[in-house]
């Protein structure tokens, strides 16, 4: 079976080498109108998305991001409003927070894939510095970037998966057959 | 053996604060990202000093070094990820000897 959003899903990738070609802001634009339509638990809107093109800045966010292997032309990072949160009675470290990062960090990949982008996510950043440069306010934590380019051509290897994947390797129908170990 | 300036400052604080904010991330991360993080900063030096180093360096660069590929974890093939290393390793030692003389080759 396929279709335009399965075959998106599919032909997705990790952009870990880009070009220098610009993104435009337009398009950066279109990625976070995207990510406005990403689930969000409870509808609560606890996340806030700093866009960076700035080249300098782009430069020294990646001198202390040690997971962005790419030069990206452009990012957005997604902060949590930890503020916010506790304003609906959650802690700022509370799991539905974490989840909603990564919805909208999809959301934003297949967004991006569509309009012709290449991207990557970070998470191996220091939180600490990022702030700094950026001049986060301390209610915004900042969790994830979005890098954003035009995917060269030649792309490092892949990380292989360990074992082969399929659907069937990471799923089980109704109840498992055999008492689990709790935990 | 030579000592010329092979980095400018810039060049110096992209590769101090990437080392200095992996010392941070990886105490949250996993323990097999410790050499990966290292050799990428050993890979930007690399890109960044090839351009002014001596031939003998350029051509150390050039090697094994090279050669590693840049998001290479441990778990996926640990005899592999350690024979590469150590070809990594052999190449910077051959390149040592040769660069500060000790074969006698220095003048």
């Amino acid at each position: 079976m396929t279709n335009a959003v399965l075959e998106a899903i599919r032909t997705r990738r990790m952009a870990r080498a880009l070009t220098d070609a610009p993104v435009d802001r337009a398009q950066v634009e279109e990625v976070l109108e995207a990510a406005r339509w990403a689930p969000s638990a409870g509808n609560r809107r606890l996340h806030r998305f700093v866009a960076v093109q700035d080249p300098v800045t782009l430069r020294l966010l990646r001198m202390v991001s040690p997971g962005m292997f790419q030069r990206p032309r452009a990012v957005i990072l997604i902060c949590i409003d930890g503020r916010r949160a506790i304003t609906f009675g959650m802690l700022p470290t509370a799991r539905g927070l974490y989840v909603d990062v990564g919805t909208a960090a999809q959301t934003m990949l297949l967004a991006a894939h569509s309009l012709g982008l290449g991207s990557g996510l970070v998470t191996s950043f220091s939180r600490a510095a990022v702030g700094a440069i950026l001049n986060l306010p301390a209610e915004l934590s900042p969790e994830m970037f979005v890098c954003l380019g035009f995917a060269a051509p030649r792309q490092p290897p892949a990380i292989r998966p360990r074992t082969r994947v399929t659907w069937q390797s990471l799923s089980h129908w109704e109840r498992f057959a055999a008492p689990l170990e709790r935990t | 053996m030579t000592s010329a300036m092979v980095l400018t400052e810039d060049e110096a604080l992209e590769i101090l604060a990437f080392l200095i904010t992996a010392a941070r991330t990886q105490l949250d991360e996993a323990a097999e990202y410790g050499p990966l993080r290292l050799l990428t900063a050993a890979g930007r030096l690399a890109g960044f000093i090839g351009a002014r180093a001596s031939a003998g360096t350029r051509e150390f660069l050039a090697g094994p070094l090279k050669d590693m590929p840049d998001a290479a974890l441990r778990s996926v093939d640990p005899a592999k990820y350690a024979a590469q290393l150590d070809a990594v390793c052999r190449a910077v030692a051959d390149h040592l000897v040769s660069h500060f003389g000790l074969d006698g080759s220095a003048p």
